[in-house]
């Protein structure tokens, strides 16, 4: 029997979401097939691959990430070199600095580094709070205020404070908006319920549907990604239809694989293999379960992810 | 005089000003001269808004005259009153534009006069999170400067932006009052036309923050009606032109409230006459329904999650209440807004300093509360959440519910200083928070007299429980409009889907039709949606279109369709929550059910956990379903299958607490009497042969019935 080639066909589509302004501008989502079912219909965008830096610089990173970024003192040559990075569509910086349990960092300080950081480039920017929602809301409505006229994307607006978030950066200052829930497609659906009930344009809102390191639960996030992009692809269910943005170093190189020494766990070879490896891993499985784009840090995961997303579409 | 003579009299005078300054401007600067405000893209931003056009020069100006002159029609419609109010805005917006022309600084300290867009961005984040719950707009001098600074210091006391525009600018001046956009108190200038600086921030915040387009007046006006909680406190005596620009504010949806009772005529909702001035605060935000949110609940000790398991024992307890000594209960009563004072917390009766230590007392709290949206049926919905708010005080210990509640209060929060009243400050504040959605106003009576408290449990409370007991256990699925989801469970279930009526609550057993009526209302984009039926396609198995729409959306597709009461055809899926699992039992036509609690066999070869296994995780196993306890007695228990007259076994200690029920529904629907004595358990038999033998023995109608497969 002859081999029939079926396309499968869905009405509806997921939204295109334009970030960065000029020249430089990148576009997440778009797609009206499922990941890199390039057989099926064209893939208008494909995904797209951030390089994520903090606001702490070098420190603690590992060393063959340091080795990199040798030679760039300041957080506007970090910035520089890492939009420079082989494969890397745009870039992220994360204010990791300001959480209250850790370095605290005034709101003051983090938004010189935001003001360096953006004018030392003029890729794509991504900025990204530290996690606390009490800081975040006031960070981040500082950040959208800052960074007026650039488009970025500010991540993220969590249930507890996606009205001052999504207030800031998706009605006064124009830019998009993260909306980030915790691996459940409900909740990842309300949020973006109640930011367009807000006033939020459904067109700005990018979706951070939570992530894990691969081997810690990731199940549940390959299970949400499938059921949102099936949801919103079979079911025409407009608001699921987000792109979604998966950050990935941030869950990969705090876990005990990418952490242990070589003198601790010696039978597992070299940390730096390892520390990769879950960060490839990690990546490959968000975008082939429905990521538009995901978060990396490490120059050899960036340029391994670029070329299979390459190899595939 | 009547309103439209105040009205159209006090527009023609400011047109007429308008048409004088406007032209006398042209004299002095030629008509290209450029007019604009400084630090805003909007160029006039009340007439871009509600034109669409932006006038940037005296020729442009005097043109669009004639478009505002169009606006003041005469016809003695309120529509008229309306649209020369907007007319009188727009009139008063040129007057002030005109001041900033060359650049001009027109207002000194302590005026801000126009407002920039930057800082309408930096207000209007915190007025979209509701940081900023209202902005008052207050005119005119108070009848005394201390007055006035009251009334200023009530709002900013609650977060509220205050703008000043004339004489109460003075007055804040004159005691020393701090003002200034950091706290949030904005002197705008002392002419009326000032008054324009303010309704710009609404307007500007319309465009900015509501994408709504210019010139679409319709689209604006509703915005600054339903998104930007403004209202106006004009003092008397009000002149012809502020009750001018007074129905321009109306026409943007801000009410007025005003001291000035001659010659103004009280328009409800919208023009408030308020002769107290110390209660134009409490007026203010009950007109424009403005909610405060509480962040510190005003007690002597602490407020936290972490009391709640706090036990106190006897040797430590200052005063006791004991509802199963003493009469005592705890009630909240649905009132009319008139009947609510916000935040009235009374003691009626003794307080705890008079009571001897160690000693034993009624107690009776009546939260009262009001609300557009309240109903009756959220009222068991907030008493049960009471158990928790009183435990989490440090040094109170609540147990109970209803009349049979207990609470020991400790030696050491007693010294602290915790009173009577504080269990009111505590209720208060919690209920106005957590049901903000549904509670406008809420004030607490407690009583402490034995006579009041045996008073109010046997003549209001207990006929109230009763009332509701009566009205959960009349409900049918038939009695009401609608049915609700329950996806609570999708986190770790993804496929499930509940469907709660009145007659089959939640297969956890937590959520009844009314919990989830109330969930659904409290949080509208929350767990529980309304689900319509109103297409039955088949009754005897309660299969319904809608509720296989409602299923098949919120399952993202998983489940096409399910039956309310059969458990072999469609039968409803499953979390892992359930109370009680009901099997078919092939050799006697029935089903066995258990029960979580259950650990032992029951007559299918599997324990509960086995079953557990087979029937969770939003599949369709049917011959297996998992429900709540309560649906045990239920009519429509398996009603597609014959009814309850299938269940053939239970673990005797559910048997037990479901008797009561089951009998009386059994009797009803079959004419059995003690059909519990019918079904068997673990102590007759635990395999199918022994349990068949007794069913025999005892003539279990199931044995009659129809094959179940």
């Amino acid at each position: 029997m002859p081999f029939n080639r079926k396309p499968q066909k869905f009405n509806a589509a997921i939204k295109s979401v334009v970030i960065g302004s000029g020249d430089k501008t990148v576009t997440l989502g778009g797609e009206n097939v499922l990941p890199f079912y390039a057989f099926d219909g064209e893939i208008k965008n494909g995904p797209k691959v951030g390089v994520e830096i903090t606001d702490l610089g070098m420190e603690g990173e590992p060393e063959s990430v340091k080795a990199y970024y040798e030679g760039a003192a300041t957080m506007g040559e970090i910035a520089k070199k890492a939009a420079a990075m082989e494969g890397a569509d745009f870039l992220c910086l994360r204010l990791a600095g300001g959480d209250p349990n850790g370095l605290n960092k005034s709101v003051e300080e983090l938004i010189e580094t935001v003001k360096e950081v953006a004018d030392a480039v003029d890729v794509p920017l991504v900025v990204e709070g530290c996690k606390n929602v009490e800081k975040d809301s006031e960070l981040l409505t500082k950040v959208a205020e800052v960074l007026q006229g650039r488009n970025v994307l500010v991540m993220s607006a969590r249930e507890e404070d996606y009205k001052a978030v999504g207030a800031a950066a998706g009605l006064a200052y124009s830019q998009k908006v993260g909306a980030e829930s915790a691996v459940d497609i409900n909740l990842a659906k309300q949020l973006n319920v109640v930011m367009t009930q807000l006033g939020v344009n459904a067109d700005s809102i990018v979706m951070n549907v939570g992530s894990a390191a691969v081997g810690y639960g990731y199940e549940y996030v390959v299970s949400t990604l499938d059921r949102i992009k099936a949801a919103a692809l079979s079911q025409d269910d407009k608001m699921l239809q987000m792109p979604i943005i998966t950050p990935i170093a941030s869950e990969t190189w705090n876990v005990k694989e990418a952490m242990a020494t070589e003198e601790e766990s010696p039978e597992w070879g070299s940390q730096e293999v390892r520390g990769i490896s879950m960060e490839i891993q990690t990546a490959a499985a968000s975008l082939a379960s429905g990521s538009d784009a995901v978060i990396l840090k490490h120059p050899q995961s960036v340029a391994t992810i670029s070329k299979m997303i390459q190899e595939l579409m | 005089m009547t309103l439209f003579e105040r009205v159209f009299g006090g527009n023609d005078a400011v047109y007429g000003l308008t048409e004088a300054a406007v032209d006398a401007a042209i004299a002095a600067n030629g008509e290209e001269k450029a007019v604009s405000f400084p630090d805003t893209a909007y160029a006039l931003p009340c007439y871009y808004a509600v034109t669409g056009v932006k006038v940037t020069n005296l020729k442009e100006m005097k043109e669009a005259l004639g478009v505002v002159k169009s606006l003041m029609t005469r016809e003695n419609q309120l529509n008229d009153v309306f649209m020369s109010g907007v007319a009188t805005a727009l009139c008063a917006e040129f007057i002030e534009a005109i001041k900033y022309i060359d650049g001009a600084k027109p207002y000194d300290e302590p005026c801000y006069g126009h407002l920039s867009d930057a800082i309408i961005r930096e207000l209007g984040v915190p007025l979209v999170t509701g940081d900023i719950p209202g902005v008052a707009v207050i005119l005119g001098s108070a009848p005394t400067a201390q007055e006035g600074v009251d009334l200023v210091k009530s709002y900013q006391a609650q977060g509220i932006l205050v703008t000043l525009v004339g004489g109460i600018i003075d007055q804040c001046q004159e005691l020393g009052y701090k003002t200034g956009a950091n706290v949030r108190v904005i002197p705008l200038g002392k002419d009326v036309t000032s008054v324009i600086h303010a309704v710009s921030v609404a307007i500007r915040a319309a465009l900015i923050f509501g994408n709504v387009t210019a010139g679409d007046a319709g689209a604006l006006m509703t915005y600054t009606k339903d998104r930007v909680p403004a209202f106006v406190n004009a003092f008397a005596p009000l002149d012809d032109v502020i009750v001018a620009c007074g129905a321009g504010a109306i026409a943007l949806g801000f009410p007025v409230i005003t001291n000035d009772d001659k010659d103004v005529p009280a328009i409800p909702k919208s023009l408030i006459i308020q002769k107290d001035v110390s209660k134009f605060n409490a007026t203010s935000l009950e007109a424009r329904d403005i909610k405060i949110k509480i962040t510190n609940i005003d007690i002597p000790v602490a407020f936290a999650s972490a009391f709640e398991g706090e036990i106190i024992r006897r040797g430590d307890m200052q005063v006791e209440f004991d509802g199963s000594r003493v009469d005592c209960c705890e009630l909240v009563q649905t009132k009319d807004a008139s009947e609510v004072e916000d935040h009235k917390i009374e003691l009626i009766g003794p307080d705890i300093d008079e009571f001897e230590v160690g000693s034993k007392h009624s107690i009776a709290y009546v939260v009262e509360v009001a609300g557009k949206s309240m109903q009756p049926d959220f009222e068991p919905v907030f008493e049960r959440k009471f158990h928790s708010y009183l435990n989490c005080i440090e040094g109170v210990m609540h147990t109970g519910q209803r009349d049979m509640i207990r609470i020991r209060v400790s030696k050491e929060a007693f010294n602290a200083g915790f009173r009577a009243k504080h269990f009111g400050e505590v209720l208060y504040a919690q209920v106005k928070n957590e049901f903000e959605a549904v509670v406008d106003k809420c004030q607490v009576k407690i009583y402490t007299n034995p006579e009041d408290c045996t008073k109010i449990r046997h003549e209001i409370a207990i006929p109230v429980f009763d009332k509701r007991d009566e009205r959960l256990s009349t409900m049918t699925d038939e009695s009401v409009p609608v049915y609700y989801s329950c996806i609570m469970c999708q986190a770790f279930s993804p496929s499930h889907v509940c469907v709660v009526t009145p007659e089959r609550l939640g297969l956890c057993g937590a959520v009844s039709w009314l919990d989830a009526k109330a969930t659904n209302e409290l949080d509208p984009n929350g767990p529980c949606q309304v689900i319509t039926k109103e297409k039955v396609i088949d009754e005897r198995i309660g299969e319904y279109e809608d509720v296989n729409e409602a299923v098949r959306k919120l399952s993202q597709g998983a489940l096409d369709d399910v039956s309310l009461y059969s458990i072999m055809e469609k039968p409803m899926t499953s979390c892992g929550c359930f109370e009680c699992i009901c099997g078919i039992e092939p050799f006697s036509n029935g089903v066995c059910i258990a029960n979580r609690e259950y650990a032992g066999m029951t007559p299918l070869g599997m324990t509960f956990s086995e079953l557990a296994s087979m029937t969770g995780g939003g599949v369709q196993t049917p011959g297996f379903m998992g429900h709540g306890k309560h649906f045990i007695a239920s009519k429509k228990f398996m009603k597609a299958e014959g009814g309850v007259a299938r269940i053939v076994w239970m673990p005797k200690e559910l048997k037990e607490q479901v008797a009561e029920k089951l009998n009386e529904t059994a009797k009803e629907l079959y004419g059995i009497d003690n059909f519990t004595d019918m079904i068997g358990d673990e102590t007759i038999a635990e395999d199918p042969e022994t349990l068949v033998a007794f069913l025999t023995e005892k003539g279990h109608p199931a044995l009659g019935m129809d094959p179940m497969m």
